[in-house]
């Protein structure tokens, strides 16, 4: 039976209440990508969370949408599947996660580029702080050790170069009129003057 | 408080508080939300954790989601170009809000689908103030303030917890509620000092929204051996009469120095104490429309229903058969 709703959009949708709901199957679901964005040339790109898309044109399009639409600039922004990342243990303290790594296995294969992200706090986001060239992600991480190592992070995520999807150069006028909408800035609305002008025509 | 006060459930029979093992890990467990640090994803963790923090955030995230709709109700009839297009960034903010959310719950191993399913079948709890109607503008107005402004006293208290992906979730979301609070109050005090039909507009909406607002942070606490369990594992930061003490010290204040009423003749501070005193919200009312029987709860229900069955063929198109679910990292 449908109500009557105060909203004219929804009474034109007809909509049903009764309606039995129908149980979609368990993990009916979109893939998962981590989401990294660079918001200034001097910060290096940071995660931000994630995007649940079917492939990497919509998961780049989806992260676009949710993690520059506000704030704090952009300058480029990645995605890569959950699934090529390679993660660390986690260490305590000022234990360094390197020195929690597996022995490496022997030398195989050619070498493709491998980007790596530190943990150096918990609760703060994971950071990017390199590449390196390696055979798979453990032999990854041995590499890292040596050029990246002296960061003492609590955790690393290792990802192929090639699974990133990134935005280009060129792409960096995607997000220059962030700064132009100003309706959606604190700072552009005015309302103490407003108030003040009230209160002085109310008599103080 | 998105769920409408607190509901404990037993501790799951997997943890066997018994073993040494278990208590070595609690005790570690414990120690370092004690020393401050965060709990991430991977870190052992008892099930009264997981489970309560997955139904918070779940809820909080699904508050978001149905909170757009009686804020987008008013887009199209917002009064003038700039106050639709702020409207409309405020929706979207709100939507992306979900999304982050539930991308934290996630990483507790409950999927999206089965969060969003849990919504649309009625399992799941949402934020009880939004089942009731927006009826003019200016209720349009109060809630982007007010509402807003009790969501950020909730979520400046939670961002202090101990859940990594939350806080970090939290984090993004109140820099981006700072817009919300603003342009809310700003509405308000456009109505409050314009014409009479305007101020009679906006002082009836401060009257029919006061009853919802005083509920918006739930019952009183009753004190179980659960409520201090989860206070020492940062889960539960503040009890739900100090966020409503809080709101009240913050926003009465504001509203009155409008010239504007509320609709409760004991509304005062107390000079001495520094505490509100107030007329006892009915919380019979309460439990009947979070419990299904109120204004809007089959209208949300049945537009979030209708979005998915009509977008079903869009994400059929899409999904690829080979696509399994990845719990996110962080």
């Amino acid at each position: 039976m449908p109500t009557t709703s105060l909203d004219p959009r929804i009474n034109r949708m007809a909509l049903a209440t009764d309606v039995t709901p129908s149980e979609k199957p368990p993990l009916d679901q979109f893939g998962t990508w981590e989401v990294f964005v660079q918001a200034r040339d001097n910060k290096p790109p940071e995660h931000a969370g994630i995007v649940h898309a079917p492939d990497a044109e919509m998961a780049f399009l989806f992260a676009k949408e949710q993690y520059s639409r506000r704030g704090r600039g952009c300058v480029g922004l990645a995605v890569v599947p959950t699934d090529a990342v390679w993660v660390s243990a986690y260490v305590e303290g000022d234990q360094n996660a390197y020195d929690a790594l597996p022995p490496a296995g022997p030398a195989a294969g050619a070498s493709e580029a491998y980007v790596v992200f530190h943990l150096q706090k918990r609760g703060k986001q994971h950071q990017f702080a390199g590449m390196v060239e390696a055979a798979d992600p453990p032999a990854a991480a041995h590499a890292a050790r040596k050029t990246l190592g002296a960061e003492v992070p609590l955790n690393v995520w290792i990802a192929p170069a090639a699974a990133m999807h990134a935005s280009d150069e060129e792409d960096r006028d995607f997000w220059t009129t962030l700064p132009e909408k100003k309706y959606r800035d604190a700072t552009a609305y005015k309302t103490t003057d407003k108030l003040k002008a009230f209160q002085a025509r109310q008599g103080g | 408080m998105y769920g409408g006060g607190t509901i404990f459930e037993t501790m799951s029979v997997q943890d066997d508080p018994a073993s040494a093992e278990y208590q070595e890990q609690l005790a570690a467990f414990e120690a370092r939300i004690g020393r401050g640090e965060k709990i991430e994803p991977r870190d052992w963790m008892p099930e009264l954790y997981r489970k309560q923090l997955i139904r918070m955030i779940e809820q909080h995230a699904h508050s978001e989601l149905i909170g757009a709709l009686p804020e987008g109700t008013w887009i199209t009839r917002a009064p003038g170009f700039k106050r639709k297009l702020a409207l409309m960034a405020k929706v979207q903010d709100e939507v992306g809000h979900a999304q982050l959310l539930y991308g934290a719950a996630e990483t507790l191993g409950k999927p999206r689908e089965a969060m969003l399913d849990d919504l649309i079948n009625g399992r799941s709890k949402y934020s009880n103030i939004f089942n009731y109607p927006a009826f003019t503008w200016a209720d349009s107005t109060v809630i982007s303030w007010l509402v807003d402004a009790g969501a950020i006293v909730n979520q400046l208290a939670n961002a202090r917890g101990s859940y990594g992906p939350y806080c970090r979730a939290l984090e993004r979301i109140c820099a981006e509620e700072s817009f919300h609070l603003k342009y809310g109050h700003d509405a308000v005090v456009t109505l409050a000092t314009g014409t009479p039909k305007q101020r009679q507009m906006v002082q009836e909406a401060l009257h029919r929204w006061w009853p919802p607002l005083m509920h918006f942070f739930g019952p009183p606490d009753r004190m179980s051996v659960h409520t201090e369990t989860l206070m020492r594992w940062k889960v539960k930061m503040a009890s739900n009469d100090d966020c409503r003490q809080q709101f009240l010290d913050m926003y009465v204040p504001k509203i009155w120095e409008l010239g504007l009423t509320l609709p409760d003749p004991l509304l005062r501070k107390d000079a001495e104490t520094g505490k509100w005193h107030y007329t006892e919200p009915d919380w019979a009312e309460f439990k009947r429309v979070i419990n299904g029987d109120g204004p809007c709860n089959a209208e949300r229900l049945a537009v979030r229903r209708t979005a998915e069955e009509r977008g079903a063929w869009v994400r059929q198109a899409l999904k690829r058969p080979e696509a399994a679910y990845v719990q996110p990292l962080a």
